[in-house]
């Protein structure tokens, strides 16, 4: 059988690579650089995504022992990827000595706005996604690490709670108590923020 | 509704278009090359050990113990005057006419 054809399987090909043959690696890189560029997007400052993606990429060449044939190597790389963009936002707020920078009152205007005329149904998506992609920022980095994962995985991305905790190996319960908590904070900095500007 | 409920939802929905917004910008192609440059620097990985060579490995690493061990166990038994079963059948058969029962056993 030629493993090294474009169809080998995953698992073949991680057995390639743990067998010793490192190049083998370029393959599942290949395969998985969007789908793993996709999440780190979403989660990681647009300036440090791409460090972040090669140590997604290079956590899991590491991690190729452990891996189980199976099991589904794209779900497994999806935890690799999560869990590593946890652990920059760790490092990230230990390392963090300038606090972030406010809003300013235009963010607050739009924001009044966007909130109304969505409610009415008259909201133009067209219009300006820059405040809110700002205002979103400013509330996630006033947010804890786990809070910040949690909230960006359930309330926003939409994974149940069950999946969210798989794919940060947390237990249900500390994912349901957090998605609750973080989500409330959410809501308060933004009012908060409603109300600094208002005064 | 309540309009907190519903103003929440529309806060709900605008962060998150913008959230998913974050999907469509645009990053450089060199970063993949970056990655196994890195990648070919740590050069080839092992295998999990199996449970076998764990064992073994466990084996190897207690191995200098169990002989201080029985070092010492055979130390305090020479210093006990320890005499075996196997010395004793020796003794009974080699010196019958010299040594009874009765001798032995100091009745």
């Amino acid at each position: 059988m030629n493993i090294d054809s474009h169809s080998s399987t995953d698992a073949e090909v991680v057995y390639q690579v743990v067998s010793g043959n490192v190049n083998a690696f370029e393959r599942l890189l290949k395969r998985y650089e969007v789908h793993v560029m996709r999440i780190v997007k979403k989660h990681i400052p647009f300036d440090k995504v791409e460090e972040v993606a090669q140590d997604v990429f290079v956590r899991t060449y590491q991690s190729l022992p452990n891996f189980k044939r199976d099991e589904s190597f794209k779900q497994w790389l999806s935890t690799i990827t999560i869990r590593t963009c946890y652990d920059f936002w760790r490092k990230h707020y230990r390392y963090r000595e300038v606090p972030v920078s406010s809003l300013s009152e235009k963010h607050q205007v739009w924001l009044e706005e966007a909130t109304a005329a969505r409610s009415s149904q008259s909201f133009d998506e067209r219009d300006s996604q820059e405040e809110a992609r700002e205002i979103l920022d400013w509330a996630l980095d006033r947010l804890s690490p786990e809070d910040r994962m949690v909230l960006e995985l359930v309330y926003l991305e939409g994974y149940s709670v069950k999946e969210a905790a798989n794919l940060l190996g947390w237990s249900t319960a500390k994912v349901k108590v957090r998605s609750f908590r973080s989500r409330k904070k959410l809501h308060k900095l933004i009012k908060e923020m409603s109300l600094t500007q208002r005064d | 509704m309540t309009p907190i409920k519903d103003e929440q939802k529309a806060l709900r929905e605008i962060l998150r278009q913008a959230y998913l917004e974050k999907e469509n910008v645009e990053v450089g192609d060199r970063w993949q090359e970056e990655a196994m440059r890195r990648i070919r620097e740590l050069g080839a990985i092992e295998a999990a050990p199996s449970s076998l060579v764990m064992f073994e490995q466990l084996v190897w690493r207690l191995a200098p113990l169990t002989c201080v061990l029985i070092l010492g166990l055979a130390v305090l038994l020479s210093s006990l005057d320890f005499i075996s079963g196997y010395d004793i059948i020796q003794l009974l058969m080699d010196g019958t006419e010299e040594l009874t029962l009765n001798q032995f056993f100091g009745l």
